[in-house]
């Protein structure tokens, strides 16, 4: 047996920064723990589907430098630019709202910077997270979302994580969000790049929500095609708390996003939509985890996966119900398509029950296009092209329609448009 | 007023009925394990020099292997030198040639399994294979069968009389090395039965193996291979007993089917291991690899199983579907009470054009086990217009149990379909309401919800092992309802 | 036949029936009517024996014995049947091994022999005939995918087949068409004798026309605070419930 391959020494030097001294400590005490990390292989469960594409050369250790920007148009919203894991603060557009506080890591005094690290991690499994870690080893900066009870957010805040690859290297963003009660927020974290350097993001947020609190999160994946990109969300919700998702993801070299909630208290909920399409070599991997904690809470998971060329998209579902998460409803459900006789989708949408008075379905369905409706619209004189997108479109589109940020609806919708039509036109 | 939770908070305490033991003089290897060890069992067995080869390189490859920890069942780590690897009933220097020279002790406990092996009280259109601890006993029907042309004797005199039948597909389904169990078995095994279809033939009789574990320390180590040659079918039945110990005792068997053009098997089992008591204490380890290869076109192999006993249990009888328009099926009815913990479920591989599967898989837990289904479908990229359906229910009997899904789902082909659903649900107090109400009494009302839960696995049983597996059910749910 | 005397009961703490007095002879129907919540369905559900309600006080005797001490089988075997306002799915299991197993849990009950799978069919085809139930539904899951209706005439059908000495019919007029409603009315009649008697729970009075009560009783709050003949129902169904001083909207379980 051949001794198992361990990251790179190089990613566990310290960078340069200036943060206030418990955030270094944290930092300085991860970058010990990740020394000798042994690399997820395919016999580790859940990188069964993904390890081979984790390529983490000694070059994707180097921080990315920052020169330049990428301008996108986000409406009328609020704004945050974190480029190459580094706020870049006077890019920011931000509210004035009496108990919203929208910080840099690097802006905190010790004090707070304290409450901070002892924040950090706690809404993330991070037994089942190997690359978070990486992330607080390499902690440049960090944002911090926190609002007070009852404080609402007018408009959605766009987190846009940016990566400039002009050489290789890695960003590692990090977001903590802290929605006190019966706060409301729309938080859009959107990963997007430029340059043709191979180069890794490494993203974590956390997010906790207390009593009350509703949170909506949009994360779209749009990083270009010599991005690495792994990313971990995590959630905690307390009683009566309600979080729901929309995850959009396109394919890259590799892709993966787990997603992590945990229902800690009575009558918390969560919906979680994803929709994912991958063509040409590109992979992209999802893992989500719902764990119902405590009683009466509800889940419901929507993810939709088209993958074309000789592409590779994979879902991993798992539901856990805690003993005493008596009347707990959980629902899931991930449909596939595959267009492509050399793509390949893998699925396994899991549950573990360990309380009896639940309600727990899930569903998972692997096929093409429907040859019928195809011809039906070919025959109506619709170009093949045109007949595959809208019916691909179809598949995805409701799920698209449900992303409650208008621009963002459009902008994307618009783009998995172009997108699917080039696995088409290739065909 | 009764408290509302009570009539499905109980349901428990029956004592396992097959739990005795035979005293009977039984030549039993010392325990441990060693390239020794195999060469006497090979020697014993006056075993051809391939098949001590065959064993010993199974041997090797075990050496070298890591016990399996990805089911979500525990155990404390096994010790494979404190088990011993072959006990026999003493008989006469050969094995019996006629019931008459079966050791009595043997036949009685036989028919206290129900299983009487005289062929005058035989079950009703039955042939049936016997195997006490790691030989086969007695066969019956034997002469039957001859006319009809099918082999069906224990493993052991197949390796002698149809050496080419063994060497041409032993081990062709379930490699050697497939996994750590199935290296084992392969080293030890002792017995097992054997079976050859001829092209053609419509097997006259369903065949019946009952595997009994007696002696204490001993490993049950059996071997099946089931060959349907072209066109021909057969449907074979297995059960399972083992007296109540308070050691757990380890049964690792393989089960390889082969399926030839437009063949067809069906494969049912009855599995009643001692499941160990309310405390978790004893049981058997079942730790078994059963594995079909439709290599034929148009061919079929379909699995039942009705699994209620053993402390343990991992197994997931597979299908290989090669061959082009060939059918695998897999109906599975799991229960787990007090300690059990289950992790079963099955593989479909559709390697050939318009392979088909379906999955069925009921699984109830109650008391404080686990249960768990593992399977996965995987389409590869030849397996144009192959489909699968897969649906895998649970049911929970009290608040202390847990059932788990775990289906793996992987596709290279755009045209294969796959649709999987999975239902969680407990037997509702307004169900049990509604019963009580008409008159029922809880017990009854809760097995006969479990049967109504299960009855499309229990359809697909020979008639007369539905009406056990039923019966079986309602033992093993016995006092889970108050 | 059955006497109910000062009965209190209470759902997860909460009191529904605050002192409930009903005398029932041999023979005679009562309707209990009254407004959404006055604890209509509390009094059916507690008469069968639902271990969701705490009876809190009072006390029901059903022939000289104490039904209150009865589990919810043993008051079926002794001839309560309770027709359910919403019969509960019981996938798997089929109508007719469901009606075998309750017949003859009553029939050792008395003494009396199982019946056989021959005479059963029989019987369950007849019964199901009479309530325009087609045969298929016999061999389906207990209520499994049935319509309303269906699901309704399936409880009359086990009616039919029990013969109970005292039957309770929770409102199982609600959702019936005008054809149904008198299919279930006939069922019902044809079980009436000077032996049985029956309990007919309902909020409206359209049942009334067709199952003519002796008495008319209304519910409120958790007591009975009037009593009649069949004439209160009409006058009920004319005024409504708003001349006793009811507050419809009260609410109840």
């Amino acid at each position: 047996m051949t001794a198992l391959a361990t990251l790179a020494p190089e990613f566990a030097s310290v960078p340069d920064s200036t943060l206030p001294g418990p955030l270094q400590r944290y930092r300085d005490n991860a970058a010990k723990a990740i020394a000798g990390m042994a690399m997820p292989t395919r016999r580790t469960e859940n990188w069964k589907y993904s390890s081979r594409h984790l390529q983490l050369d000694t070059a994707l250790a180097a921080p990315l430098a920052a020169t330049g920007t990428i301008s996108t148009d986000i409406g009328d919203a609020y704004r945050i630019v974190i480029r190459n894991g580094v706020i870049a603060a006077d890019e920011s557009r931000l509210p004035a709202i009496d108990g919203i506080e929208i910080v840099r890591f690097a802006d905190l005094d010790e004090v707070n910077a304290q409450k901070i690290v002892e924040q950090l991690d706690g809404a993330l499994d991070t037994a089942a997270l190997q690359f978070a870690p990486l992330n607080s080893a390499r902690l440049q900066d960090g944002l911090l979302v926190r609002l007070a009870s009852n404080a609402r957010l007018d408009k959605p805040l766009f987190v846009l994580c940016q990566t400039l690859a002009e050489h290789s290297g890695s960003a590692h963003p990090r977001i903590l969000v802290d929605a006190g009660s019966h706060s409301e927020l729309t938080l859009v974290e959107q990963h997007e790049s430029q340059g043709d350097a191979p180069a890794l993001v490494n993203a974590v947020t956390e997010l906790n929500l207390a009593a009350g609190a509703q949170v909506t999160y949009v994360r779209l994946s749009l990083d270009g095609t010599t991005v690495n990109h792994i990313g971990a969300t995590g959630v905690r919700l307390a009683a009566n708390a309600r979080f729901d998702s929309h995850c959009v993801g396109f394919g890259g070299p590799l892709r993966r996003h787990d997603l992590q909630i945990r229902l800690q208290e009575a009558g918390a909920e969560c919906r979680l939509n994803g929709v994912t399409v991958t063509l040409g070599e590109q992979h992209y991997d999802n893992h989500t985890v719902i764990e119902h904690v405590a009683p009466h809470c509800n889940s419901e998971e929507t993810y939709r996966c088209i993958a074309a060329g000789k592409s590779h998209a994979i879902f991993n579902g798992r539901i856990l119900i805690h003993r005493d998460a008596q009347k707990s409803v959980a629902e899931m459900s991930n449909k596939n398509l595959l267009l492509s006789s050399e793509a390949e989708i893998d699925t396994k949408p899991e549950l573990e029950i360990y309380a009896d008075d639940v309600k727990c379905a899930h569903g998972a369905t692997i096929g093409q296009l429907d040859a019928e409706s195809l011809f039906y619209l070919v025959s109506r004189g619709i170009g093949r092209t045109e007949a595959g997108t809208l019916l691909s479109m179809a598949f995805i589109n409701e799920l698209v329609q449900q992303i409650p940020v208008e621009s963002v609806k459009d902008a994307i919708e618009q783009r998995l448009i172009d997108f699917i039509e080039t696995t088409f036109q290739e065909v | 007023m009764a408290d509302g939770n009570k009539p499905v908070k109980e349901l428990i305490k029956r004592e396992y009925e097959h739990g005795f033991v035979t005293e009977i003089e039984a030549d039993t290897f010392e325990p441990g394990l060693n390239e020794d060890v195999i060469r006497r069992l090979s020697a014993i067995k006056n075993e051809p020099e391939f098949m001590l080869e065959w064993r010993l390189k199974a041997y090797r490859k075990w050496l070298e292997m890591t016990e399996p920890e990805w089911a979500h069942v525990h155990f404390p780590k096994i010790d494979y030198n404190s088990i011993s690897y072959y006990s026999a009933p003493k008989s006469k220097a050969d094995a019996p040639k006629s019931l008459d020279e079966v050791d009595p002790e043997l036949l009685r406990t036989y028919e206290k399994l129900g299983i009487p092996l005289h062929e005058r009280a035989k079950l009703a259109g039955v042939a049936v294979d016997a195997v006490f601890d790691s030989v086969s006993v007695t066969t019956t029907f034997k002469e039957q069968l001859t006319e009809a042309g099918v082999i069906f004797c224990p493993i052991s005199e197949a390796v002698h009389k149809h050496p080419e039948l063994i060497k041409k597909y032993l081990g062709t389904v379930v490699p050697t090395g497939d996994n750590y169990f199935a290296a084992l078995n392969s080293a030890v095994f002792s017995d097992g039965s054997f079976v050859y279809i001829p092209e053609g033939v419509r097997c006259p009789l369903e065949l019946s193996t009952y595997f009994r574990i007696n002696a204490a320390n001993t490993g049950q180590f059996e071997r099946t291979l089931i060959i349907a040659d072209k066109g021909s079918y057969v449907s074979y039945l297995e059960g399972c007993t083992a007296p109540m110990r308070d050691e757990n005792q380890l049964h690792a068997a393989v089960v390889e089917l082969v399926a030839l053009d437009d063949a067809q098997i069906k494969y049912s089992t009855v599995q009643n291991w001692y499941p160990g008591d309310e405390n978790g204490k004893g049981g058997i380890y079942n730790f078994v690899t059963k594995r079909g290869a439709c290599i034929g076109r148009n061919s079929k192999i379909s699995w039942t199983q009705v699994e209620t006993g053993s402390a343990i249990t991992w197994k997931y009888p597979s299908c290989v579907l090669r061959g082009e328009n060939s059918v695998g099926e897999f109906y599975s009815v799991a229960l787990t009470n007090n300690m059990q913990q289950a992790d079963t479920g099955t593989k479909m591989i559709h390697l050939g054009k318009n392979t088909r599967s379906t999955i069925i898989s009921k699984g109830i837990s109650a008391g404080r086990s686990n249960n768990s289904y593992r399977g996965l479908v995987r389409f590869g990229p030849n397996a144009k217009g192959a489909r699968n359906f897969t649906q895998c229910d649970s049911l929970l009997i009290g608040d202390q149990c847990g059932a788990h899904t775990f289906p793996y789902i992987e596709s290279k082909n755009p045209s294969a379909i796959v649709e999987h659903e999975a239902t969680t649900s407990k037997v509702s107090d307004e169900q049990l309401f509604l019963c009580r109400q008409r008159g029922i009494d809880p017990e009854q009302a809760v097995s006969m919800i479990v049967n109504g839960f299960c009855k499309e696995v229990f359809k697909e049983l020979p008639m007369e092992f539905a009406v056990e597996a039923t019966k079986l059910l309602e033992v093993s749910l016995e006092g889970s309802v108050g | 036949m059955l006497s109910i005397k000062n009965l209190h009961a209470a759902i997860e703490g909460k009191e529904i029936l605050k002192g409930i007095d009903l005398e029932v002879k041999p023979g005679e129907v009562h309707a209990i009517m009254g407004p959404n919540g006055s604890g209509k369905s509390t009094l059916s559900q507690v008469l069968a024996g639902n271990d969701s309600y705490e009876v809190t006080g009072g006390e029901v005797i059903l022939d000289g014995k104490n039904l209150l001490e009865m589990e919810t089988e043993e008051r079926a075997r002794e001839g309560v049947f309770l027709a359910f306002q919403y019969p509960v799915e019981i996938p798997g299991v089929s109508n007719l091994q469901f009606l075998k197993t309750a017949l003859n849990s009553i029939r050792k009950h008395h003494g009396q022999n199982e019946i056989n799978a021959v005479e059963f069919m029989k019987l369950a085809r007849e019964k199901a005939r009479q309530v325009n139930l087609d045969e298929s539904f016999l061999k389906r899951g207990v209520n499994e995918g049935f319509s309303g209706g269906e699901k309704k005439r399936n409880e009359i059908m086990q009616m039919l087949l029990m013969e109970p000495k005292l039957a309770i019919l929770d409102e199982t007029d609600s959702g019936l068409d005008i054809d149904a409603l008198k299919t279930v009315a006939d069922g019902v009649n044809a079980l009436r004798s000077p032996d049985r008697s029956v309990i007919m729970v309902t909020h409206y009075q359209r049942l009334l026309s067709y199952i003519v009560p002796d008495y008319v009783h209304v519910l409120a709050g958790g007591r009975i605070i009037k009593s009649g003949g069949r004439e209160l129902a009409l006058e009920l169904e004319a005024k409504g419930y708003g001349w006793l001083g009811i507050n419809e909207t009260a609410t109840a379980g």
